[in-house]
């Protein structure tokens, strides 16, 4: 209790101070994480009018390691990691039951501003969508909206962070839409880390991209949970099985089936209708 | 079973399937026959005013002399003349330049730079005349003092959170000081000669851009010297004309914008550019050929067509006895002036209101129903009748709605208190901001509209707030379409007639507007005039002239947005 405590204000202090750039994680924090709950969410219920897309979801994401989401299409993967940064905010229709506590605190109490939870919870989405812009300014983007210094320094660590330097150090310049499919989601990572946030949320972020380049993304995700807590939603049982920690199996209904380590899940799940899916005779 | 093939390999078309073909092809021939149509008409306008304006008529028809003392000559001389002078060096260099890429964008660039600096120059002389280069510059003293110290203070200690809004506001307290002190400073400025206030606003201006931008891409040296050869060129203009007893400001705003911008584009490509400089003559050389043609048709005796569209019809006043001598100068100035005042008031308002609709706006609920009314009114808004609109000016600036006049006490309010009345240049400009609202509102919003929404999102995951959204990734985006909407707006306000009727504005005055308050004229107007006056000879030549000048001004103001519009998407 008094690690997460003294780590709030760690954070709080980062945040407010400019262009602090990740600590080298010396102690505890090894590629195993330490285990600490970073998010929890209680019996969320999630409605798109009246429809239901949630039901009832309580987990908790582990600091510093994958968490995967995996099942059918339609079964609420995506919006239960939406909740996690209240992007659900910009659907007008859509109503939220339940807590989801960061750290110990619910992100969707009143006193919680939207943007400022978002400045800590980095996104990346199914489709590549860098901006139109310089590869430079994507990755600068969000540290110019959110008040932090911008250094070429930066830029280059994001990018070499994001497996993306050697192949755009000399294009810094051109456009972004210029990259191929796979570049560009790593441009979107590396905008992502660049303001360097504590989780990062992945909606499906190979599903739109070539083997190699998922391959690649792949690794950069094992990377990057050395040093971020990472959720993915994937609907590519083996990606999940590879690249996670631990993993939720959502179903149809918006309904959390089962959450443990992914090996259990796919070695030895509780729940039949999992074994059913994981195995493929549905979904 | 007449649907069943015949064989596993015959693969013919069966008589149904002919049948459907049949009419598909009838189909596309409508089609055709649509496209067609509209080609046409457009052709059939440029022959009948074409022929009209240029004379053409003597020629295709064979028609007799119109008028004595303009006999026309046989016409192959005069075709042979300006085919070896004037196409034929043009055909030969535009196929020379076609053949690389580097020579056209140098020739693009080049044409860019001198018609369009020459067309910034007559206008901002023209405009400069028309108001008095001393009211310009008071405005422009004090907006850019204003302006000038925010973005001074910005430079040096960075920019903070009013940084941005201190410049908008900057602008207005510059324009509310400026009208505060006008009395005082123009009376003191009054007995300065106009050239020097032309100095004021275009060598100073110039000097300082050009300076900028040469210490920008060469080294600070470069740059004063830069000022400095803009600030001699336009003394030399200045000395040139003087004691000859000539108004230097024509001279002065010559220098300062076309000759000194031309001059740094010509050699900044020349040192930048490798290859294709070639391409920097075009403009020259299509001047120097009409320059040679037209030489050699006064030297050579020579009779080509009887033009109405002379340099007297764009420079001199409106003459209604002698169609010679009949010019559309003010009514030119006057469009322009009540367009660009228009421009500035109708598209911030325009695009404001598009971006609220679209980017904040509920969508849902009982505010999204509200939301759909509005939209669904202003959609219709924009096939309001132009003569409605004319109406809606004429109780604004001529009774306050009808309400006035207003007892305010002792005191009698009426729009003239205020120097208001319906056929100023500024009733103009507001009536025809008024019809192109709608337009400028609809085209905006399908602009907002085409951004991608993984771009708000990617924005929105980056812990932007709407606000920075809206300004870095959606308007950015945006510009390029909302750009294609107003260029539509301004063709068709600069072509409106029948509001300007309803306001009561002049349809012939022999003198430019005097400013926003001063009596408006439009080149519609003298247009519409011209087609009933007495003489033949205004109702083919001189309004299918003056139709081209108007046309040509409309392509002048939409090929100025388009290459706004192109340079910001290759940026």
């Amino acid at each position: 209790m008094n690690e997460t405590t003294m780590s709030d204000q760690e954070e709080a202090t980062t945040t407010s101070s400019s262009a602090q750039r990740p600590e080298v994680t010396t102690d505890t924090a090894t590629q195993s994480g330490t285990g600490r709950t970073v998010i929890e969410t209680r019996n969320l219920d999630v409605y798109y009018g009246d429809t239901q897309a949630l039901q009832d979801v309580t987990l908790e994401i582990p600091e510093k390691q994958v968490t995967a989401m995996i099942g059918p299409s339609g079964c609420g993967k995506s919006t239960y990691l939406r909740c996690l940064n209240r992007m659900n905010d910009l659907v007008e229709s859509a109503r939220i039951e339940g807590d989801v506590l960061l750290n110990g605190k619910n992100i969707y109490d009143e006193d919680v501003e939207p943007v400022a939870l978002r400045r800590r919870i980095g996104m990346v989405f199914q489709h590549p969508n860098p901006f139109p812009k310089s590869i430079y300014d994507n990755v600068a983007y969000g540290l110019r909206v959110q008040n932090k210094e911008v250094t070429d320094d930066i830029v280059e660590e994001s990018l070499r962070r994001a497996a993306l330097w050697d192949e755009v150090k000399d294009q810094l310049d051109t456009s972004a839409l210029d990259l191929s499919g796979g570049q560009q989601q790593r441009l979107c990572i590396a905008r992502a880390i660049a303001v360097d946030p504590e989780v990062i949320l992945m909606d499906e972020p190979a599903s739109a991209l070539d083997p190699i380049a998922t391959s690649k993304i792949e690794d950069l995700i094992e990377e990057l949970a050395e040093d971020y807590t990472v959720v993915i939603v994937t609907h590519n049982m083996q990606q999940a099985a590879r690249i996670s920690d631990k993993t939720a199996v959502f179903l149809t209904g918006g309904e959390l089936v089962e959450f443990d380590d992914t090996e259990k899940i796919f070695e030895n799940p509780e729940h039949q209708r999992v074994e059913d899916y994981i195995t493929g005779k549905f979904g | 079973m007449a649907t069943e093939p015949e064989s596993e390999t015959d693969f013919r078309a069966d008589a149904s399937l002919r049948w459907r073909q049949f009419k598909g092809r009838l189909f596309v021939g409508l089609l055709v026959l649509s496209t067609l149509i509209g080609v046409l008409s457009l052709v059939a306008l440029f022959i009948v005013i074409g022929s009209d304006a240029l004379g053409l008529a003597a020629v295709f028809w064979w028609a007799p002399a119109p008028i004595i003392g303009r006999i026309p000559l046989p016409f192959s001389e005069w075709l042979l003349l300006y085919l070896g002078a004037l196409v034929a060096p043009i055909s030969a260099y535009t196929l020379y330049i076609r053949q690389d890429g580097a020579r056209q964008a140098v020739n693009a660039k080049s044409f860019t730079a001198v018609f369009g600096f020459l067309t910034l120059a007559a206008v901002v002389f023209a405009i400069g005349d028309a108001v008095r280069p001393h009211d310009i510059a008071i405005y422009a003293v004090f907006i850019s003092v204003a302006l000038g110290s925010v973005l001074g203070y910005r430079h040096r200690y960075g920019s903070n959170h009013l940084t941005g809004p201190a410049i908008p506001v900057s602008v207005l307290v510059g324009i509310a000081v400026a009208r505060i002190l006008y009395g005082p400073i123009n009376g003191a400025i009054a007995i300065l000669a106009n050239w020097i206030l032309f100095v004021l606003i275009t060598t100073v201006p110039a000097a300082a851009a050009l300076g900028y931008l040469s210490a920008q891409r060469y080294s600070r040296g470069t740059g004063i010297a830069t000022a400095g050869l803009v600030t001699i060129g336009a003394g030399i203009a200045v000395a040139g004309t003087l004691p000859q007893g000539i108004d230097p400001s024509l001279w002065v705003v010559l220098v300062s914008i076309f000759v000194a911008p031309v001059a740094f584009v010509t050699v900044d490509t020349i040192k930048t550019r490798s290859s294709g400089r070639i391409g920097l003559i075009g403009p020259w050389l299509l001047a120097g050929s009409i320059a040679v043609a037209a030489t050699a048709e006064r030297a050579l005796g020579i009779h080509g067509l009887e033009s109405w569209l002379t340099p007297t019809l764009i420079t001199t006043s409106w003459n209604g006895v002698a169609p010679e001598q009949a010019g559309v100068y003010p009514q030119i100035v006057g469009s322009i002036l009540i367009v660009g005042t228009m421009a500035l008031l109708a598209f911030p308002v325009g695009i404001g209101a598009a971006i609220y609709l679209e980017e904040y706006a509920p969508s849902s609920g009982l505010g999204g129903t509200v939301t759909t009314i509005v939209d669904v009114n202003i959609s219709n808004l924009a096939g309001v009748p132009s003569v409605v609109y004319g109406l809606l000016g004429l109780s604004l600036f001529q009774n306050f709605f009808n309400l006035a006049p207003i007892h305010v006490g002792p005191v009698t309010v009426t729009p003239e208190t205020f120097g208001l009345a319906p056929n100023i240049v500024l009733a103009a400009a507001v009536t025809l901001g008024f019809l192109i609202l709608p337009i400028v509102i609809v085209s905006s919003q399908e602009a907002l509209r085409s951004v991608p929404d993984a771009h708000r999102q990617a924005s929105y995951g980056l812990g932007a707030s709407r606000w920075q959204t809206v300004r870095n990734v959606v308007i950015p985006e945006a510009v390029p379409g909302i750009l294609t909407g107003t260029i539509l707006a301004l063709g068709r306000a600069i072509g409106e007639t029948a509001p300007l009727v309803m306001l009561g504005v002049a349809t012939t005055t022999y003198s430019s507007p005097e400013g926003l308050f001063g009596s408006a004229t439009a080149l519609p107007l003298q247009v519409f005039n011209s087609a009933t006056n007495a003489i033949p000879e205004y109702r083919t030549g001189v309004v299918a002239a003056a139709s081209i000048v108007l046309l040509v001004l409309m392509l002048l103001m939409n090929a100025t947005a388009i290459v706004i519009r192109n340079r910001y998407e290759n940026n």
